[in-house]
């Protein structure tokens, strides 16, 4: 059957008006009768053992309900890919060392009461006395293993990978030039509008069922599931609105101690629903944050510009637990190297254990890491031979076919070299050394205009490759189902789906699709979503991942229903679970493998002007150019292309985390200070390219981690084109700018 | 957040307020109340009883004569922001205060008696040699600027006394001042400010008065900056050469935060001062 085409449309979001309006319900929104309130007690230390913990001052305040505690869980652990974690930390529990907290956001209570705050109040009164054990907190003390701070595990390294691929003393000796750079990269906090807030309840078929705003509504009944000791059907789980998620609701938050509490209550003859919001800073506290690393890498290079080989040692502080964390770094390890062909590699990737809070999942997945080091070093060779960074990079992509440090061949529709090229002709690169935005004046002085005398203006280029659904093996799988109703005609189409719509519009587009894959209008589509007792099994929304795997799921279960309607079924109803072609995990000694299925790719190039006196930068203009393959929903893609940029904005100049001993200081936004509307570039070009992938639904790519990518090493790299001095640590703060820029006696 | 409780008095005039804060020791005055009620959310005030100055007739005037400018201690930032009679350092700094709701609420006076060091108008009061009267049960005192702020949050005024005025010269004939502020990004507040008044007569400095604020604990004058300035040519040179100076005046207590280390800070007083310098000269031609 030869498929119906779909045709690009910036369809308005299907959830907008609800949103803009106040009518959209989130979690926190949700009142029904008869409602409790709960609050969760976090340990507050990043490593010490509970030796007492006294409950009878709390409970016996007027309201409080009850008090759940780590012997209430029937299996204490958790996690979504080893269970490492205790539900909560405490005694009585029938795992060992769950009396041991590793992090500050350790849970250890859940307190339910009448009102919100008399569980606030009773948590507080809460006694626990710890006994205090030594830290680790820096990445290479940690590596030294001499405190170990999971026994089971017997090392501080929870995970290496390792690629080793050709000869590398030829490579070196076949280099005219070697660059060396050490890199550090910070935490980031997800930020998302809509801090963690879910309703736990027993549904009229006796589920445990938890409303609540995540990724992947099956992970998390699987997670609730094991942690409770039930069969996953006896849990559900519905996702209402939510406001963002960037990878931070990935692994569990609230649902596992709402599906506990809700499943004790009614054990007690309790059967009504629980709620608990928390507030930005147990936010900011209670989930994970993207990995800060550090990277040392030498790449070599002959004087024509040809990569003859790469070495390099990474190392991600993994946090506490795990969360995704060798997930994350695998990806990190992949992109180390850049969208390059590298013929000689040597590289080794630590994800670490600390007592600091958890790195995990954060769009981007571990590629910005990795591009960071290898842009960088790519601009840094650009200069050291005297060649263009945008011919130097296109002398050594990636094409069709080419050869992974993982030593398997690239799939098919390969675009990184079209997308640097159109990228540089946007903006005008080669054409002239003259910026188009030259001469902008800003002032970081509010009260004065701008000291022309101290700005310098500078332009930079980078590009990335990002894999697009679950990599190295991880089972890769997503579930649709569509019924068409009517009689003659069809008049109605259900599209039963899991995908989450986190913010990035994934329910506009899959309605598109549906609409397409039967050849209906958009408006006879319904959606039944994100919820285990109606839609499959999606996968995340994470990956740069569901519009492609939806959109295979809905063209195979559209094609199925639309066969069933041939033969008269009415409701003519078609099912798929879609599986992509397989990969494999890294091989121990070499690190061979097939990493991914598809890809996307993006470059772009920044203009900024930085203030050398005082060491702020003014972005002027970003162009990115996406391959996106298909643009379903043109509007959609833009957006989020300015929203990674914005979002990398602030992690390369703004967003630092204070983690001091363990614990974060700055747990506010008005200290952890995010982009403003006066903080973000001028101009954002988002050239959206149709490079079809050939796997694609319609030829789509995953688009969404990808504009993140690149944007902190263009900003370097404009910076250095601006100054001359290169920075090899972000966030680019005003005092770092200024500390580097004086050492070279710049600006002082 | 929300205060604790308190209760509430309003003066109708100066006379009243005194009499209100006599039998009340323990009452703490508001005006625009843009200090003292952030800090009794947070719990770092709770004064029992306010007594609200706000409605106070006698305190609200700006007045210029004979190259002198009066403001009456409830005058809002707003309305010195929009004056043409004070000095341009001043009007500059109090349009950079807050937000528009904290301007048209938040009083000269408030923000003087609060002594935040994070705030701009002390820094300009000390460039401008500003002189605050007060009054109290036993009188009026003239308090120069430079001796008003004590500490962090501390003033020289005494328990039962109130800002009354705050006065100082105009920017006369061949002078001008001008106030640079580096802000903290998400509160507005000062973290480095600079304040300069300059007269320059025959391309030559003839007075220079410069004050920061934001990095020490109190607005701080820096005499060294005006002492390597007054006599010298009016040239950038100079001026850059000068406000280098301003590093001997700073003392060991610069402060720093996440958002700013002391060393910055530091650093940021020269560039400011500089550039505090640079405009106000501007101004003086």
């Amino acid at each position: 059957m030869i498929p119906s085409p779909i045709s690009s449309h910036s369809l308005p979001r299907v959830d907008a008006l609800g949103k803009v309006t106040g009518q959209a319900c989130y979690p926190g929104d949700i009142t029904p009768n008869n409602l409790l309130h709960g609050k969760v007690l976090f340990s507050g230390q990043p490593h010490a053992r509970m030796i007492s913990m006294d409950l009878s001052a709390a409970l016996a305040l007027p309201g409080v309900v009850a008090i759940f505690t780590a012997k209430d869980v029937p299996n204490n652990e958790y996690g979504l890919i080893m269970p490492d974690q205790p539900v909560m930390v405490g005694l009585g529990s029938s795992k060992p060392h769950s009396d041991v907290s590793l992090w500050e956001g350790d849970h250890v209570a859940v307190i339910v009461a009448e009102t919100e705050l008399a569980a606030a109040q009773a948590r507080d009164k809460i006694e626990i006395e710890w006994e205090q054990l030594p830290i680790v907190t820096d990445v290479r003390e940690a590596m030294k293993d001499e405190i170990i701070l999971h026994p089971w595990h017997g090392s501080n390294i929870l995970h290496k990978y390792q690629i080793r691929k050709g000869d590398m003393a030829a490579g070196w000796a076949a280099a005219d030039v070697v660059v060396e750079g050490s890199y550090t990269l910070p935490y980031q906090e997800h930020a998302y509008l809509q801090p963690e807030a879910g309703l736990g309840y027993i549904d009229e078929e006796g589920r445990v069922t938890i409303e609540i705003g995540g990724q992947w509504t099956y992970e998390d009944q699987e997670q609730v599931a094991h942690a409770l000791g039930l069969p996953a059907d006896q849990i559900r789980i519905i996702y209402p609105a939510i406001g963002g998620a960037f990878g931070g609701r990935e692994d569990m938050s609230l649902q596992i101690v709402l599906g506990l509490a809700a499943l004790r209550l009614q054990e007690r003859g309790i059967k009504r629903p629980l709620r608990i919001i928390w507030s930005r800073e147990e936010s900011i506290v209670g989930h994970h944050k993207r990995h800060r690393a550090v990277v040392h890498t030498k790449w070599g290079a002959t004087k024509e510009g040809m990569i003859t080989a790469v070495s390099s040692e990474l190392i991600l502080d993994s946090g506490s637990y795990a969360y995704t964390s060798t997930k994350v770094l695998g990806n990190a390890h992949l992109m180390v190297t850049g969208p390059y062909v590298i013929p000689n590699a040597h590289l080794d990737s630590y994800a670490v254990t600390t007592n600091n809070v958890p790195g995990g999942a954060f769009r981007g997945f571990g590629g910005p890491q990795g591009a960071f080091a290898a842009e960088n070093q790519m601009n840094k060779l650009a200069e050291k031979l005297g060649i263009d960074p945008v011919e130097l990079r296109l002398k050594n992509v990636l094409h069709d076919g080419s050869i992974l440090t993982v030593q398997s061949p690239m799939p098919p529709g390969v675009s990184i070299d079209q997308v640097i090229e159109r990228c540089a002709a946007e903006i005008g690169w080669g054409d002239s050394n003259q910026l188009s935005v030259n001469g902008h004046q800003f002032s970081s002085i509010q009260s004065l205009i701008a000291n022309p005398q101290s700005l310098c203006h500078g332009r930079g280029i980078a590009c990335s490759f990002k894999n697009v659904g679950f990599s190295f093996g991880a089972p890769e799988r997503c579930e649709a189902t569509i019924a068409l109703h009517g009689q003659r005609e069809i008049e109605r189409v259900v599209l039963y789906h899991g995908a989450a719509e986190v913010g990035q519009g994934s329910h506009t587009v899959l309605k598109q699709m549906a609409a397409a894959a039967v050849g209906v209008d958009i408006s006879q589509v319904e959606l039944v979503m994100s919820d285990t007792a109606t839609s499959g099994d999606s996968g995340s929304v994470s990956a740069s991942r569901m519009t492609w795997m939806a959109g295979n799921s809905i063209r195979g279960a559209a094609e199925k229903a639309l066969a069933a309607w041939a033969s008269e079924e009415r409701p003519a109803k078609g099912y798929v679970r879609f599986t992509p072609p397989p990969t494999t995990g890294y091989a121990e000694e070499t690190g061979e493998c097939m990493p991914n299925f598809a890809y996307g790719y993006v470059a772009e190039a920044v203009e900024l002007t930085v203030d050398v006196e005082t060491g702020h930068i003014h972005v002027d203009k970003v162009v990115c150019a996406n391959d996106v393959g298909k643009a379903i929903n043109p509007m959609l893609i833009q957006g989020q292309i300015e929203g990674a940029v914005v979002q990398a904005h602030g992690y390369s100049l703004m967003e630092n985390l204070w983690v001091e001993n363990g614990r974060i200081r700055n747990p506010f936004f008005s200290q952890y200070l995010i982009p403003g509307i006066k903080d973000i570039p001028d101009h954002v070009e988002s050239v959206i390219m149709e490079i079809p992938d050939p796997i694609g639904p319609w030829g789509a790519r995953g688009m969404a981690e990808m504009p993140f990518m690149p944007l902190a090493p263009a900003i370097i790299a404009a910076l250095h084109d601006a100054t001359g001095v290169w920075f090899d640590e972000i966030p680019l703060t005003p005092a770092r700018v200024v500390a580097k820029l004086r050492e070279h006696g710049i600006g002082g | 957040m929300y205060p604790p409780k308190f209760d509430y008095l309003r003066a109708d005039s100066a006379a009243n307020a005194l009499e209100l804060l006599a039998a009340n020791p323990d009452a703490k005055v508001m005006a625009g109340g843009h200090s003292l009620i952030p800090a009794m959310n947070l719990r770092l005030a709770d004064p029992g009883t306010i007594i609200d100055i706000g409605r106070v007739a006698d305190f609200k005037f700006l007045s210029a004569n004979d190259g002198y400018v009066g403001i009456g201690s409830g005058t809002t930032h707003a309305e010195v922001a929009a004056s043409s009679d004070v000095p341009s350092a001043l009007s500059e700094a109090a349009g950079l205060i807050g937000d528009p709701q904290v301007r048209n609420r938040g009083t000269v006076g408030g923000n003087i008696a609060h002594a935040d060091p994070a705030s701009d108008l002390p820094t300009v009061l000390v460039a401008l040699d500003a002189t605050i009267s007060t009054v109290s049960g036993s009188g009026t005192r003239m308090i120069k600027a430079g001796d008003f702020f004590v500490d962090l949050f501390e003033t020289a005024l005494n328990d039962g006394e109130l800002v009354a005025e705050i006065s100082m010269n105009q920017d006369g004939a061949n002078t001008g001042s001008a106030y640079a502020k580096l802000s903290n990004p998400a509160s507005r507040y000062a973290m480095v400010g600079a304040a300069a008044r300059v007269t320059v007569e025959g391309g030559v400095f003839t007075a220079v008065s410069v004050a920061v604020g934001g990095l020490t604990p109190k607005a701080q004058a820096a005499p060294s900056v005006g002492a390597a300035l007054v006599g010298q040519a009016a040239t950038a040179d100079n001026i850059a050469a000068a406000a280098a100076a301003v590093q001997n005046d700073l003392g060991d207590d610069v402060m720093g935060d996440i958002h700013a280390s002391a060393d910055y800070r530091r650093q940021m007083a020269t560039v400011f001062v500089k550039r505090a310098l640079t405009k106000a000269t501007e101004r003086a031609g």
